[in-house]
């Protein structure tokens, strides 16, 4: 079993990449044979993702005490609930070629962990609490759910326009339908709301606990200040908003307007994605965190190198 | 293998004629069996659409099987008909001409639409009907089983099925599916109650749309129309109020004037939500007024938009002609192929039988004759003989299977006569 260690980012980023070649030949041609290379390739290229992610997370965890603590593993992982969403797309509108807007998001993420391997790790350091784990993964989820959802809207939006100009699909690029659009951009605003107000509310029950041990003057008090909560919070208010907006007012169900919904909101979330890296939230400086993390060994470290082989590490 | 069809289709009748030569199902059963009382050494199916009456036959020997004459003799008998009224509207094949008409005819290639796919349905149907009145009919077994293999690898090489040719079709199986995802929980409005309105429903039914409500100036076409498709009839003096609450809305009605207005529609959209709405004008004039389709939300194809799609999907299927006909021509030669070598394989079989038993009878008189040999010498005697005959045998038997695969029968037929073997 030591090639289950060697597996690399490339493995799997070259089976999407190979479906994603596959969903841009759909537009061109017909062939029975591709619904089995896009599914195998799905599969095999989630399968390498998912043993990938298990150990990175492993090492992450022995390290850190958090699994996928690093923007490298978060995008990582973004990336792999992406990818799980597209097979299963794939599987149930085998006909649409939905892949050809969802696989870019994936691809784009896989590229974004690469890079973003070797930058410091959220919470070394930091008092580790159940609050670390809650917070992670909402918003990762939560994060990926809003992608997932902006990649419905924009779909939604041609398959409209499509419609209302009396283009009639070919065979060649088919789409899902308005309803199955319009039914997931409404689940995945839903869901989202729900899992990124989670995560705001954890990342706050964090704060409180990190600022009782370190016995911090400011004690009980929630930092309105700090840009990364501000922009959190007017994140989750716009969802919640959108999202009652949704429940209760009909029209708002109804076609195009989930469609803005869900892309506004994903705007919104580049937005606060781009704060929290601007302002380096809960990321520790690698250097220091050697220095004073006695926990950490220093072959822990190694995790940070996406491309070299676990086997290596291990060793 | 001898078959002979004969029969009528869209080609060379007019629809009267058709009228009268068709069967439905209930007569299929009864007319095999007096086909088999009056012919009981031949086989039959009896294929009848509304746009196509073929009668089949297929016997063991030429002798066997009735002539082209007696089966038109025959049908126009069983129909009351007499035979110089139907003849010149009717078609006769013979054994390879027969082969490929109805692997044609089973491939959709002799449809009025080319590439239907009801066609493949009724072929099997009428074999089915075939077994029930007839448990034994293995030639015409082998000639249905393989039409029904061609049609599925035309089907599957070719796009000839591929791309629907109807208005309604399209409209509903295509355009339909890319608004609504299922049609069984959306309420359908038909609004008229004529030929297209039917053939629209019928698309509705087969994509699962349950809740139809039909509205017509006559109610009791409406109500007609609702009976066949277990469909609720709504008046038209309500006409506003189930354009509120209809998802899909197909108006086929003979007005002069538009009888869904702007105007009507201000007031439906009130309490629509916005929520989406397709709607199919398939009437000449056109019934909803064209404005309607800016709305939000709201869909509108008429005729023409529907026409064009049509034509070019007709364009698509006419060039997927040429490839169909090929598969026809290989799928017939490989079938004659087939019949020559399972013929030849029970010449083989009988010529080994005749030399088996020569075999046998000398080797016996022989062993009575040398009393006192041993067991080893005996086998080896037995076992001369068989390598005798299987030397004997050889050639002419290689040379029989390779000729099986040309068209040409002559091989066969002289080894026949020659060492007296039967069909």
């Amino acid at each position: 079993m030591d090639w289950l260690y060697k597996i690399s980012t490339t493995c799997f980023a070259a089976s999407y990449l190979v479906v994603f070649v596959a969903e841009v030949s759909r537009v061109f041609f017909q062939a029975a044979i591709r619904k089995y290379i896009r599914v195998g390739f799905a599969a095999a290229g989630l399968f390498a993702h998912t043993i990938y992610l298990f150990w990175q997370g492993k090492l992450e965890l022995d390290a850190t005490g958090i699994w996928l603590s690093s923007w490298s593993g978060w995008s990582l992982a973004a990336a792999w609930v992406l990818a799980m969403a597209y097979f299963w797309i794939s599987l149930r509108q085998s006909k649409s070629v939905i892949g050809l807007f969802l696989l870019p998001v994936v691809l784009i993420l896989i590229g974004v962990g690469v890079r973003l391997d070797g930058v410091g790790t959220f919470t070394v350091g930091r008092v580790k609490s159940i609050w670390n784990m809650v917070h992670g993964s909402t918003l990762l989820l939560g994060t990926a759910i809003v992608a997932l959802g902006f990649v419905f809207g924009v779909v939604y939006l041609i398959q409209a326009s499509r419609l209302k100009r009396k283009i009639v699909a070919s065979k060649l690029f088919r789409l899902p339908s308005l309803e199955w659009l319009q039914r997931w951009s409404e689940v995945s605003l839903i869901a989202s709301t729900l899992l990124l107000g989670g995560g705001l509310i954890s990342g706050i029950a964090l704060n409180l606990v990190n600022q009782a041990a370190n016995h911090e003057v400011s004690t009980g008090t929630i930092a309105w200040s700090d840009p990364v909560v501000w922009s959190s919070g007017v994140l989750f208010f716009w969802l919640l908003a959108a999202a009652l907006f949704n429940v209760f007012y009909r029209p708002a169900r109804q076609g195009r307007k989930v469609a803005y919904l869900v892309m506004t909101s994903f705007l919104f979330l580049v937005l606060e994605l781009g704060i929290v890296w601007w302002v380096g939230h809960a990321v520790d400086d690698p250097v220091s965190d050697i220095a004073k993390a006695t926990v950490v060994d220093s072959s822990a470290m190694k995790i940070q190198l996406v491309e070299r082989p676990l086997t290596e590490v291990r060793s | 293998m001898n078959l002979q069809v004969i029969g009528c289709s869209h080609h060379q009748s007019n629809v009267e004629v058709r009228e009268q030569l068709a069967f439905t199902e209930h007569q299929v059963l009864p007319f095999l069996q007096l086909f088999r009382k009056r012919f009981p050494q031949s086989e039959a199916v009896l294929l009848s659409t509304c746009n196509r009456t073929e009668l089949y036959a297929a016997a063991q020997k030429p002798d066997l099987i009735p002539s082209q004459q007696e089966m038109i003799e025959f049908l126009a008998n069983e129909r009351g008909l007499s035979i110089s009224d139907i003849n010149a509207n009717l078609f006769a094949h013979s054994d390879r001409d027969a082969i490929e008409h109805l692997f044609s005819v089973a491939a959709s290639l002799d449809s009025m639409v080319v590439g239907e796919t009801q066609i493949l349905s009724q072929v099997k149907r009428a074999y089915q009907l075939a077994v029930e009145s007839n448990e034994t009919i293995p030639l015409t077994h082998q000639v249905f089983q393989s039409a029904i293999r061609v049609a599925r690898r035309v089907s599957n090489e070719t796009n000839i099925h591929s791309n629907r040719v109807s208005v309604p079709s399209i409209a509903i199986c295509v355009l339909a599916k890319q608004i609504f995802e299922r049609l069984d929980n959306k309420k359908i409005l038909i609004v008229g109650a004529g030929e297209m309105a039917e053939e629209t429903l019928n698309y509705v039914r087969s994509e699962g749309g349950k809740d139809i409500w039909i509205t017509n100036r006559t109610r009791s076409k409406a109500e007609e129309l609702a009976s066949k498709f277990n469909g609720q009839v709504s008046r038209w003096e309500n006409l506003q109020h189930e354009l509120a609450t209809a998802d899909l809305i197909v108006s086929t009605t003979g007005a002069t004037e538009p009888v869904i207005t702007g105007a009507m529609f201000d007031e439906v959209e009130k309490t629509r939500n916005q929520k989406p709405v397709f709607f199919l004008d398939l009437a000449i004039p056109r019934d909803v007024e064209a404005e309607i389709g800016e709305r939000l939300n709201v869909y509108l194809y008429t005729l023409d938009d529907l026409q064009k799609e049509c034509e070019k999907n007709r364009n698509s299927r006419q060039s997927q002609y040429p490839k169909a006909i090929k598969i026809i021509d290989q799928e017939t030669d490989s079938f004659f192929a087939e019949v020559r070598r399972r013929s030849s394989g029970s010449t083989i079989v009988q010529l080994r039988q005749q030399a088996d038993q020569a075999k046998t009878a000398e080797l016996t008189r022989l062993m009575n004759r040398l009393d006192g040999l041993s067991d080893p010498h005996r086998a080896e005697i037995e076992q001369s003989f068989n390598r005798l005959v299987n030397k004997i045998l050889h050639p002419p038997l290689k040379s029989l299977q390779d000729d099986s695969v040309n068209e040409s029968s002559g091989l066969l037929d002289a080894l026949k006569k020659l060492f007296q073997l039967g069909d």
